[in-house]
């Protein structure tokens, strides 16, 4: 199939493994899936540590359950960028160690304190709810099949996140105190999870022609705008005087873009933001000590070949 | 034999039968919460996805047996904030195999520890199934029915690791040094305690019993890997094969200690009173 042709057919859930499509198209559905997984995992690095840290028991359990969850969502992202041939698994996760794979910009950042955990479960997680929902239309259907389980997920992990941010905003003066300054560190960051605006974005065009992507990034982040600034205020969250939020004569929302810092974002972007160093670190350390065990199964298999019953993981 | 039948649900308990089930409670509850407090430290840096994906269920399921059995324990009047969140760490009463740490990347020490670790809980768990406690009886069902999936996993894996050269060693250095502490499954709390959980007919064998049949099954099976298991030949356990600490006695590892630091830190830095419960009681399930 020719681009011209893949730009005629383009509609929800249009191609998949069964159609010859143009290395152009793989390649581009390729860099937005493994981003996708990439982000899977290099959330999970900064949600795990609360695992240990929740203050309850059935906290505990529902954050390890999270943490799965995000690792499932992985799997499953890898397994739809796998299937356009152009990377395979491997390939994709040793980039992730090496700080070649791009992932977003949220989780560049050290997420230290319980009062922050909303900001990723409900803002950052409700964020990707939103860009989700749209990609359950992407023209890549392993990719849009996927996210059907992703967002059904994503859905009580949003709600847990919000359970969280109410008990804060409920809870003493301190926790309402130190809620208000993790929201206003995270806040900016969180409008840009979406990205540049769409006269910056450098994929945008391409991958909107060919039914990758279905809302621009500008369209997405004024959708969540108009949902989450309410919700925040319902919780009692002042929203930082910047970036300036516009209202406009039908009471949506726009931000000032020019009001964020987008040098960071693009360092950030690049991988080379002080905090991509240090989880992309953690990811290469952690991966490197069970290095071992990949080899060991690699061997094992070799021997045994053809004769070894399917193992439980 | 034991010479009662039933005992009472939790309000009528005479005072030693209660302190005979609270005793045997918290030896469970304790064990599989610190236990999976400890199998979490994998999420997200295991071997594979699929294997961390596994891990993950593992300690989920070990959590949520700790969460029944504290349940349990909260029919007596406790509170989740007394068993855990603000309980003296000198009081748990879990084995010293579930608390000790693990070194980064080392995942043949999971493996092996959940092996010893579900073949002993695998037979604690027969010894409940007809329990005179009846609360305690109830439950254990559900519990049995997740760790044949444990099992298998550790099972599985360890016949992997084992054939080949590198993980065969690996495997054979943890197990020389894990298997200690798999032996104080089997302690007593307090001997007297534990006598009268039999004679109440609470378990339904002795810990000496299940300590034998426990070494009958786990033996044969690792040798059969080519593994040396360090114990003596004719398969007499002494006070000499125990580790220094065996935590039942409520002593523990420096390590356990770290790990009550650090999984109360958000509770006490919030200055929390109580633990919110999210989920719906077990009863109710």
């Amino acid at each position: 199939m020719d681009i011209e042709t893949v730009k005629e057919r383009a509609a929800p859930r249009a191609f998949s493994p069964k159609d010859d499509m143009p290395e152009e198209y793989r390649k581009a559905a390729t860099r937005m899936i493994q981003f996708h997984a990439n982000s899977e995992i290099m959330g999970a690095y900064l949600e795990r540590p609360f695992i240990r840290q929740a203050p309850s028991l059935d906290r505990k359990l529902a954050f390890s359950a999270k943490v799965q969850d995000e690792i499932g969502h992985g799997q499953l992202l890898y397994r739809a960028a796998e299937s356009l041939g152009i990377k395979t698994r491997e390939e994709m996760l040793e980039e992730l160690a090496t700080g070649d794979g791009k992932f977003l910009n949220c989780f560049h950042y050290p997420m230290e304190e319980w009062v922050e955990t909303p900001m990723i479960g409900f803002f950052v997680d409700g964020a990707a709810m939103r860009r989700q929902a749209t990609l359950k239309r992407s023209s890549w259907e392993p990719y849009a099949h996927a996210m059907d389980k992703v967002c059904f997920e994503e859905g009580f992990h949003v709600k847990h996140g919000e359970d969280i941010l109410r008990e804060l905003a409920t809870g003493s003066r301190a926790e309402r105190e130190r809620l208000q300054e993790a929201f206003e560190t995270w806040w900016p960051r969180i409008i840009q999870f979406f990205g540049p605006t769409d006269d910056k974005s450098t994929h945008h065009d391409f991958a909107s022609e060919v039914g990758l992507k279905q809302l621009s990034n500008d369209e997405l982040r004024n959708a969540f705008l108009n949902a989450y600034i309410p919700k925040a205020e319902k919780y009692g969250l002042e929203i930082p005087e910047e970036p300036r939020i516009r209202k406009r004569d039908d009471g949506t929302y726009r931000v000032v873009e020019d009001d964020l810092d987008w040098d960071e974002f693009f360092t950030v972007a690049k991988n080379d933001y002080e905090g991509s160093h240090v989880q992309i670190g953690k990811r290469h350390d952690t991966q490197e000590a069970v290095e071992w065990v990949r080899t060991v199964l690699d061997e094992h298999e070799q021997t045994s070949m053809g004769t070894a019953p399917a193992a439980a993981d | 034999m034991s010479v009662i039948d039933h005992l009472s649900g939790p309000e009528d308990l005479a005072p030693d039968e209660r302190e005979a089930v609270e005793t045997l409670l918290y030896r469970l509850a304790d064990d599989e919460f610190v236990l999976a407090e400890r199998y979490t430290e994998w999420q997200v840096r295991s071997p594979t996805l699929e294997s961390d994906l596994a891990l993950s269920n593992i300690a989920q399921d070990e959590l949520g047996h700790a969460r029944l059995w504290y349940d349990l324990l909260e029919d007596f009047g406790h509170e989740e904030a007394d068993l855990l969140w603000e309980r003296d760490p000198e009081t748990f009463t879990h084995s010293t195999l579930v608390e000790l740490p693990f070194e980064s990347g080392d995942w043949a020490d999971p493996i092996v520890r959940s092996y010893l670790y579900d073949e002993a809980e695998h037979l604690r768990l027969q010894a409940l199934e007809d329990s005179s406690y009846p609360r305690l009886e109830d439950r254990v069902g559900k519990v049995q029915g997740e760790e044949r999936y444990h099992r298998e996993h550790a099972t599985n894996w360890l016949e992997r690791l084992a054939s080949t050269e590198e993980g065969h060693e690996r495997v054979q250095t943890t197990l020389d040094r894990l298997f200690p502490h798999a032996l104080t499954l089997f302690q007593p709390v307090d001997p007297e305690i534990e006598a009268r959980i039999d004679e109440y007919g609470i378990r339904t064998q002795s810990l000496d019993a299940l300590g034998q049949q426990w070494l009958e099954t786990v033996v044969p099976f690792l040798e059969s890997l080519g593994l040396a298991v360090p114990i003596a030949e004719d398969g007499a356990v002494t006070a000499d094969d125990l580790p220094e600490t065996i935590g039942r006695d409520a002593n523990h590892t420096e390590d356990w200690f770290d790990l009550y630091e650090e999984f109360t830190y958000t509770y006490h830095d919030l200055g929390r009173d109580s633990a919110e419960r999210i989920m719906s009681d077990p009863d109710d399930q």
